[in-house]
Parts: C-alpha cells; sequence; structure tokens
C-alpha cells in the first residue's frame, strides 16, 4: 500500500516551497535525475510566494522524464492557459452558487504571465503578444468606461424623456421632454407650467389647461400611465431576466467577495435592466436608478472582460475589472469619479490592491468625461441636481448640522427595520407569490398619493434639485416666497421673513417625507430594478431644507443673540438652506448604507466645492454612529443576511473562542471522505463521487496513514475523468488512478487537476485565526491536521454556519451549494 | 437574421428623422423679477419671473446682450437697476442624440414587448408541436439521443439549429432564474 516512504510526503507537506524543488528534482525517489535547466531558472525564491499553488507541481513533474504523458501535460497546461482548446474544457471554471478560490485563480494568473515573459524573447510575434497582453486591462477598463458613459446617457435621456410623458406630449418633436420643448420659447412669464409647444393630456383632448375637469384628466394619465410602465417593467423582468430586479448591490458585493452567481452579469440582465430601469424611474415609484446604475457597469465589466481572455476565462482576476466597472457606475450616477472609486473601495470591493485602484479612478475618469459630453441634462453636468455654493457658514452651524445626522441616523434606521421586516414577510409569505401584482398595487398607491401634493409629483431628481437650491431669482418655488424687496442694488439677497407660502410648502414637504419615507419602505425589494439611493437622499434633503428654514428664520428673528451676531449682522443671508437639506441627504445615505468617505466625496463632488466638507463629514459621522447604536447593519448588509448570501463580512469581529476541530466537517463518529493518491480505480472515485456530495475531497497518501498529499475539486475530477474516458485508450473501470508520484503504464495519472499545495491548520488553531485566514486570503476551504494527519476540512460555508450559529441566527439560511 | 433587418430598418427611421428636425441647440436663458417690480418700486411680494431666451454667442449671454435690445425701450436708462437682478445662463444640447436616444429606447421596448409576446403566445403552440414529433422517436428525454436525432438536420439548418439550442439553453436559464426568485426566494427578496 505504502509504496512511498513516509519520508517523502512529510517533505511536501512540511518543508518551505523551495525545499520542495529540490527534492523533487535532485533527491528523486525513483524519479529520473536530469534536472531541467529552463525550468528551475524559473523559479527564483522570491517568485515563489506562498501563494502559487499549482506552480511548483508543473516544475516538478517537468523534473520527471520516466512519464512521457507528464511531459506533454506541461506543454498543455501552458497552451491550455494560452487559450488553445487542448486543455480539459472547464478546469478553472466554477459551478453555479459556487466560491471561487481566490489563491488558486491569482496562482493560475501568475503562471501564465510568467509563461508569456518567457516567451516574449522568441519572436515578434510573441512580444506583440506579451504587449497586448500587459495592456489589457487598460484597455478594458477603457471599454468599460465607455460603455458605461454611453448607458447612463441612454438611460438619462430614456428617463426624462418618459416621465414627462406621464404629464403631456410636445407634439411637433416627440422626443423632447418638457424642457427641451420649451427650448427656445419665452412668450411665456417664467412659471413651472408649460409653453405653448408642449401640450398637456387635457390639451390634446382639447379641453383647457385648468379646471376641474383638466385636473381629473391628468390625474388619470398620470396613474394610467406609472401603471402601464410598471407593469412593462415588472412582466419584462419576470419574462427575460428576473435576475435583473432589485438593485443589485448586496448581489455585486457578494459576487465581488468571491461568489459565482451565474447570469447574474449577462447579457439579458444588462438589457433587462438598462430598459426596465427607464420605465421603473419613470413610473414615479419611489426609487432611484444610482445603485442599478452600478449592477449596470457590472454586467458591461463581465461582458466585455471576455474580449480579454486574461480576465475572462480567471474568475479572481475578473473582480479586478468589476471592481473598476463599479466604481464607474457610481461615477456616471452622481457625476462623481473620485466617489464612485472611494464607492468602490469602501462599500463594494473585498479584494482592492492599488492596481485595480488605478484602473478604476481611470475607468471612473473615462465613464464620468463620456457622460458629459453627452450632455443628458443640458446643464453641462452629468446629474441634474449639481448645484454651485459659495456661501460661507458658521461654525455654530455645526450643531445643527450634527442634528441632521441624528435626524439622518434615526431615519434610516426606521428605513432599514421596516424594509427588512417587510422583504422578510414578503420572503416567507404568500405575497411572494404575486410579483407583478405587488408591483402594480405599489404603483398605484404610489401615484393616487403622490400626484395632488406638487413636491412628490416631480421627479424625485428634480425635487432634490429644488431643495438643494438657493433661493435666487430664478427660483420662483413656494418655498422661496419670502418677503423681499428688488429694490436695492447691491445686496442681492437678503434676510427676509418666511410668507405663510413658505410654511405651506414646508407643511407639504413634511407630507412628501413621511410618504416618500413610507412608500420607500414598500418600494425597495419589488420586483422591478429599483435602487434607494434617490429616495434616502430625499428623505435626507427634504429634513435638511426644513431645519434650514427654521434656522433661517430664527436667525432673522433674533439676529442680534451672540450666535448669530458676528457673521449675520451685515444683513446679508447668512443661513442657507438648501446647504442644510444637502447635508441632511449625506446623513440619511450614509446612514441607510454606512458609508462615511465615499459619501462625503460625492456630495461634495455634487456641490464643486470643498468648504462644507466639515459639515458634511460631522453628519455623516454622527448619522454612521446614531444608525451603528440603532441598528447593527446597513442596507445592503442586511439584505445580505436575509438573504443568506455567503458573505464573509470583514467588518465584523470574531469574538468566540472555539476551535478549528469544533468547526470542521466530519464532526465525531462519522469518516471523512478521502482519495488515497495511488491505489484507487476510477470506479472507486466515481463510487466516491456519487455517494458523497462534497466539492472536494483531500488525497493522503493511504487510508490508514491519512498522510495529506493534496486537494483535489470535484469538478475537477469529474471533468479530467470524463475527459480521459474520452481521449486516453484503455481507460476502464479498473484503471487506477494515480495523484502523486510516478505515473506507470496502464494507470491515469491526474497530477494537474491535483493541488499540492492545500492551505492547512491545525486542530487546535483558534476559530479568530481561520476567520482571519478566510477572509485576507479568500479561501475556500481549509484542511484540518492533527500531528500531521489529516484530520477533517472547513471550508467557507462552515465558517459561515459557525458564525451564524455564534450569533443566534439560523445556520441554514446561508445560500449556498 | 431578423435582428440584422430591424437593425436597418431602426437606422432607416432614425436618418429620416434626423434630416428633418429644426431646434435650436444652444440657448441663452435669462430669468428677470418683473419690469414692473423694479421700476416701480413696489416693496414685497412680486412674485412674477420673465424669461428671456435669446440666440447669442456664450460670451454675449449677459444682461446688455440678450436683454436690454427687447425691453430697453421701457426701462430707459435704469438699465443699471434692472439689470443686477438678472440671471443669465448659457445652455446647450445635442437634438440629434436625444431623438436618436428617445427612437432607440422605443424600438427597444418594442421589441420586447413583441417579443414576449411570440413567447407567452405562439412559443408554446409551436413548442407542443415539436416535442410530439419528439416523442414519436425517443420516450426519454435524453440529452444524447435529442443530440444525436438532431445531428443529420444539422447540415441543413446549421445556423438556425444552433439559434434554436441556444435559446432553448437561454430559456433553461431563465426558468431557473425565476424558480430562484419567484418560487422558491432563495435570491433578491
Amino acid at each position: 500500500m505504502e509504496r512511498f516512504p513516509l519520508k517523502s510526503s512529510v517533505s511536501k507537506a512540511g518543508t518551505t516551497y523551495q525545499s520542495v524543488y529540490k527534492k523533487g528534482t535532485s533527491a528523486g525517489n525513483g524519479r529520473g535525475g536530469v534536472t531541467p535547466e529552463d525550468d528551475m531558472v524559473e523559479i527564483a525564491p522570491g517568485d515563489a510566494t506562498p501563494t502559487s499553488h499549482g506552480t511548483f507541481q508543473l516544475y516538478e513533474h517537468s523534473g520527471r522524464n520516466n512519464s512521457n504523458a507528464s511531459a506533454n501535460w506541461d506543454a498543455v497546461i501552458f497552451s491550455g492557459m494560452q487559450g488553445d482548446a487542448d486543455d480539459i474544457p472547464g478546469i478553472g471554471q466554477y459551478d453555479d452558487f459556487h466560491t471561487i478560490d481566490w489563491q488558486r485563480d491569482i496562482a493560475r494568473d501568475r503562471m501564465r504571465h510568467r509563461y508569456i515573459v518567457k516567451k516574449r524573447q522568441d519572436s515578434i510575434w510573441d512580444l506583440i503578444k506579451g504587449a497586448h497582453d500587459a495592456w489589457s486591462g487598460w484597455v478594458c477598463v477603457l471599454l468599460v468606461g465607455v460603455c458605461t458613459g454611453v448607458v447612463a446617457g441612454v438611460i438619462d435621456i430614456g428617463a426624462s424623456w418618459m416621465t414627462d410623458l406621464k404629464f403631456g406630449i410636445c407634439p411637433q418633436a416627440f422626443w423632447f421632454n418638457r424642457e427641451q420643448c420649451c427650448w427656445s420659447n419665452d412668450e411665456i412669464t417664467f412659471d413651472h407650467t408649460n409653453c405653448s409647444q408642449w401640450l398637456t393630456w387635457p390639451q390634446v383632448f382639447g379641453e383647457s389647461r385648468d379646471g376641474a375637469g383638466a385636473y381629473i384628466v391628468s390625474y388619470l394619465f398620470y396613474i394610467v400611465w406609472a401603471l402601464l410602465f410598471a407593469a412593462l417593467s415588472a412582466s419584462l423582468v419576470r419574462m427575460f431576466a428576473p435576475y435583473a430586479c432589485g438593485s443589485g448591490i448586496p448581489e455585486i458585493k457578494t459576487i465581488l467577495s468571491g461568489f459565482i452567481i451565474r447570469g447574474y452579469l449577462g447579457k439579458w440582465t444588462l438589457i433587462i435592466k438598462v430598459v426596465g430601469l427607464i420605465l421603473s424611474v419613470s413610473s414615479g415609484l419611489s426609487l432611484g436608478k444610482e445603485g442599478p446604475m452600478v449592477h449596470i457597469a457590472s454586467c458591461l465589466g463581465n461582458i466585455l472582460s471576455y474580449l480579454f481572455p486574461k480576465y475572462g476565462r480567471n474568475e479572481a482576476k475578473k473582480r479586478e475589472i468589476l471592481s473598476a466597472a463599479a466604481a464607474a457606475g457610481v461615477s456616471v450616477a452622481f457625476g462623481a469619479p473620485i466617489g464612485g472609486v472611494l464607492f468602490s473601495l469602501e462599500e463594494v470591493s473585498y479584494y482592492f490592491p492599488l492596481k485595480t485602484l488605478w484602473r478604476s479612478f481611470f475607468c471612473a475618469l473615462i465613464a464620468a468625461f463620456i457622460l458629459r459630453s453627452i450632455n443628458p441634462f443640458g446643464n453641462e453636468h452629468s446629474v441634474l441636481f449639481f448645484v454651485e455654493y459659495n456661501k460661507p457658514w458658521i461654525f455654530f452651524e455645526l450643531i445643527p448640522f450634527i442634528g441632521l445626522g441624528i435626524i439622518g441616523g434615526v431615519i434610516a434606521t426606521i428605513f432599514i427595520k421596516a424594509n427588512i421586516y417587510w422583504c422578510r414577510y414578503r420572503k416567507y409569505s404568500k405575497l411572494g407569490q404575486y410579483p407583478v401584482t405587488e408591483v402594480l398595487v405599489v404603483t398605484l398607491i404610489t401615484a393616487v398619493i403622490a400626484y395632488p401634493n406638487p413636491y412628490t409629483r416631480m421627479n424625485t431628481s428634480q425635487l432634490i434639485y429644488l431643495l438643494f437650491n438657493q433661493c435666487g431669482i430664478s427660483n420662483s418655488d413656494p418655498l422661496c416666497r419670502y418677503n423681499r424687496n428688488f429694490t436695492g442694488v447691491n445686496t442681492a439677497i437678503e434676510r427676509a421673513a418666511a410668507t405663510s407660502e413658505v410654511y405651506n410648502a414646508m407643511g407639504l414637504l413634511f407630507l412628501a417625507l413621511l410618504l416618500k419615507l413610507v412608500m420607500t419602505v414598500f418600494t425597495f425589494g419589488i420586483k422591478v430594478p429599483c435602487g434607494l439611493f434617490i429616495p434616502s437622499l430625499a428623505l435626507g434633503a427634504i429634513a435638511g431644507r426644513i431645519v434650514g428654514i427654521g434656522m433661517e428664520q430664527l436667525a432673522y428673528t433674533y439676529q442680534n443673540i451672540w450666535i448669530f451676531s458676528g457673521e449675520c449682522s451685515t444683513g446679508d443671508d447668512c443661513i442657507t438652506p438648501g446647504l442644510y437639506a444637502m447635508v441632511g441627504a449625506a446623513a440619511v445615505l450614509g446612514g441607510v448604507t454606512r458609508m462615511t468617505v465615499s459619501l462625503v466625496v460625492i456630495m461634495f463632488e455634487l456641490t464643486g466645492g470643498v468648504r462644507y466638507i466639515v459639515p458634511l463629514m460631522a453628519a455623516a459621522m454622527a448619522s454612521k454612529w446614531v444608525g451603528d447604536a440603532l441598528g447593527r447593519q446597513g442596507i445592503y448588509d442586511a439584505h445580505i443576511a436575509l438573504n443568506g448570501y455567503p458573505f464573509l463580512d470583514s467588518k465584523d469581529e470574531f469574538q468566540h473562542t472555539s476551535l478549528a476541530a469544533d468547526v470542521m466537517q466530519p464532526k465525531r463518529n462519522e469518516s471523512l471522505a478521502v482519495i488515497t493518491q495511488d491505489s484507487m480505480t476510477v470506479d472507486d472515485v466515481e463510487t466516491l463521487l456519487k455517494e458523497t456530495e462534497h466539492n472536494g475531497y483531500p488525497v493522503v497518501v493511504s487510508k490508514e496513514s491519512q498522510y495529506l498529499v493534496g486537494f483535489v475539486l470535484r469538478r475537477d475530477l469529474n471533468l479530467a475523468i470524463a475527459n480521459a474516458r474520452r481521449t486516453l485508450d484503455g481507460i476502464t473501470g479498473q484503471t487506477v488512478v494515480v495523484f502523486a508520484g510516478p505515473a506507470t503504464p496502464g494507470t491515469l495519472p491526474l497530477n494537474r487537476i491535483l493541488d499540492m499545495a492545500p492551505i492547512t491548520v491545525t486542530d487546535q488553531t483558534p476559530m479568530e485565526t481561520v476567520v482571519d485566514m478566510f477572509r485576507k486570503l479568500g479561501l475556500r476551504q481549509t484542511l484540518v491536521t492533527h500531528n500531521g494527519r489529516l484530520l477533517g476540512v472547513i471550508t467557507k460555508k462552515d465558517v459561515l454556519r459557525h458564525v451564524k450559529q455564534m450569533d443566534n441566527e439560523d445556520p441554514n439560511s446561508v445560500l449556498f451549494n | 437574421m431578423y435582428l440584422k433587418y430591424v437593425i436597418f430598418a431602426l437606422f432607416i427611421t432614425c436618418a429620416s428623422w434626423v434630416s428633418g428636425a429644426s431646434y435650436e441647440d444652444k440657448r441663452c436663458k435669462c430669468v428677470c423679477p418683473s419690469i414692473a417690480a423694479v421700476l416701480n418700486n413696489t416693496e414685497g411680494s412680486e412674485y412674477d419671473r420673465k424669461l428671456y431666451i435669446g440666440n447669442v454667442p456664450p460670451n454675449k449671454c449677459n444682461c446688455v446682450g440678450v436683454i436690454l435690445p427687447r425691453v430697453g425701450e421701457i426701462i430707459k436708462g435704469r438699465d443699471q437697476e434692472f439689470c443686477p437682478r438678472c440671471e443669465c445662463k448659457y445652455e446647450n444640447r445635442n437634438t440629434t442624440i436625444i431623438k436618436v436616444v428617445v427612437i432607440i429606447v422605443i424600438w427597444v421596448i418594442m421589441l420586447l414587448v413583441a417579443y414576449m409576446g411570440f413567447l407567452i403566445c405562439l412559443d408554446p403552440l409551436i413548442n407542443k408541436r415539436a416535442k410530439a414529433s419528439y416523442q414519436e422517436h425517443t420516450n426519454e428525454e435524453d440529452e444524447s439521443t435529442i443530440s444525436g436525432t438532431s445531428q443529420p438536420m444539422a447540415s441543413r439548418g446549421n445556423v438556425l439549429n444552433r439559434v434554436t439550442h441556444q435559446q432553448d439553453k437561454w430559456k433553461r436559464q431563465v426558468r431557473e432564474q425565476r424558480r430562484n426568485i419567484y418560487d422558491r426566494h432563495t435570491m433578491l427578496n
């Protein structure tokens, strides 16, 4: 049974990598003693980092000359990496709902890279190929940036046109929205209604513009269009790409942490998400397009990465492109390239090396540039609610700003708790069986309640713009009806008392706040593409504006108190309600998503001034503290937990005292399914594969000794046996499978699929360390040994279940295969 | 195959529309309080604003370039009081892009709706017939036998076969997704 002396396996498992190379080539347990020099040249000690799993196995084999097959295979590995069809198809890919092995994928890429570098000296063609390989990452993110910008432009233009379709049409050029339709028409006095080119629906049907009848017709058309758009969106999503529903950020987070969801970033998901997003935004539901934009950009990143095999065939490398794409998504959503990069770093990405940071930067830059040149809103910016502020703030205002942060944190916590409760109810009750009906009911209620209130009737982005804006000449909304006169020449805007119209507007805004809060709770999670950045910004902006007007009137009434006396004594308008709206928006968004740095950067990129960083930081921080105190998770983490995605959060700490032996499989008095290195037949292996459902099997020297040789994945094993049956002659059920050691004729050598450097821990390792290893190295599984003998396996699933169990949650809720 | 014609038709329609329209792409938009509010020195609540839109170069987008030529008669010499209250903004847009994008969006939505209608109404009928003919040959729904029977047909309609094969694969995937989301509620809740 034990053909190898113990020494051999000990040296493999226990010594450093460098020494293993030497053993493999020079000592030779019955191996050919020829030293292949060119291979040895490659293995500089610095190269062999502990992560290069497959690498040394490869060189070790090429050291052996007694087996022609294995010599051929090394060539096959190389050519397989090159993209030729010789390799076993599918090796290195993963099944649906599996976790990727970062270490293995990165090692594969390193090997491929080394091969390309080596080949570069051979010919000009290889040199060109090497150069292409080197720049393909940049080309890929360039393409992703360009496509993201274009798609964002399409969404912006389409959604703004379709939103105005609810109110009327431009008969001369039906593709214009109201603003565009009245582009060069100045015959009317300035108000929010229409010019003569733009026909509201009552006018189209020959009624007057005003009056009760016209109001009812408009109301009906508003509801009917909203229902039509929502129904289309929901049924397209249901018919063509169910994965296109929702915001997508929790799933993108999970995917970036190394999970495979097939089809989640595919072509159909992209198309349906774009079209469905336009439809659902224009239906007037309380949702935004910013979150889905991240999903759309990631879809583009995934699709375009298939043009470059370096990224398309390597899941770990692909995630670098996806991180950059997520940055581009936020970049176009808010016109905030740096904010996008930081969002990708802070919120979604899991593995974010510096190289990816620079690529994300470039990708976000390109996307923002393209969108800016499309100029979808005609305001020279890529968001509708871009405002420019230049007013100073006084030091005392920090107190209301922090107060806004606290309000924001409270609103956010209410929202998260209610939304998660409702989503859980939907998940486990009968409600979940009627997705399209639910969308229609929510749309109907939203439309019926929203129309009478002008602040909820308008597009949410426009509402945010209105609230962010300061009251100037060009702003004639009731919110800005102060008792001002236009006579004094030099003081443009001065402090003034608010009229009753302002207070009416504040009342309407408060109603809008309640309505938006309630409706967003029910909206986020219905089966259409929907994000929640815009609704939460709107919630915060309303709260902030109300507080801001209050502060302004306070300063007007008590202008001689010491806190206002310094700055406000000159008669200038020293308090800007629009700034409060902005701070409030940042506070609620920060509370909902628990972003801090990226949020502040996004907000100040929106305002085009760095002057307000301190207020925004104070509010974001206060809101995060309040949010963390009242509820543990942000909305995305809460949704990840609700769905049971296998996401190992690097923010949480593992504080329990359990050991690796408590967590590992198998538990006591169960046996571990193992494969021996050179004594099992094809039939034995296939029986094992049939009887057990593990995703990988440890390979040991022999069942008695249980000395560890390596680890082999179920999928690879299946593929390799199927491939061998197809291509090699003389493979029968009785053929012995050899995983390690010399391959004699008449056996089936499977050295190539064996990972000979699996990560191992001892059974006394604290789980704290194990969890850390899983997080930081991106492991898929680790083997547990005791006195050098194999004892069991800990997979990511086991770790996640253990964490859930320790937190008194249901461990079976983890979605995993 | 159909896709090509569709795209072709789409471009034709786009091109014909593009050649037609005549809307300005640039404007200078000025907002002022109503002239009466300034001239009569009325205190307080005067919310009427007046919009002046002119088609001038960006450097002339100001009170002198846009507003005075129109209302110079009325305010006669008091423009020093009137002008500081006006806000002028230069804006531009690209009507062609807007038109093309909106038309493409309408086209895509119509195509998707048409395809959805096809899949809901006609496809079950066609598939029923196809399935019946399969079941005459093979009783078991084994992948290999089906591909085996379709082998001779492959020479005849290779492209068509590949398309239907891809379509079947895609339909299977969508069914799987639907089961995950709408039936089992394991994802995207």
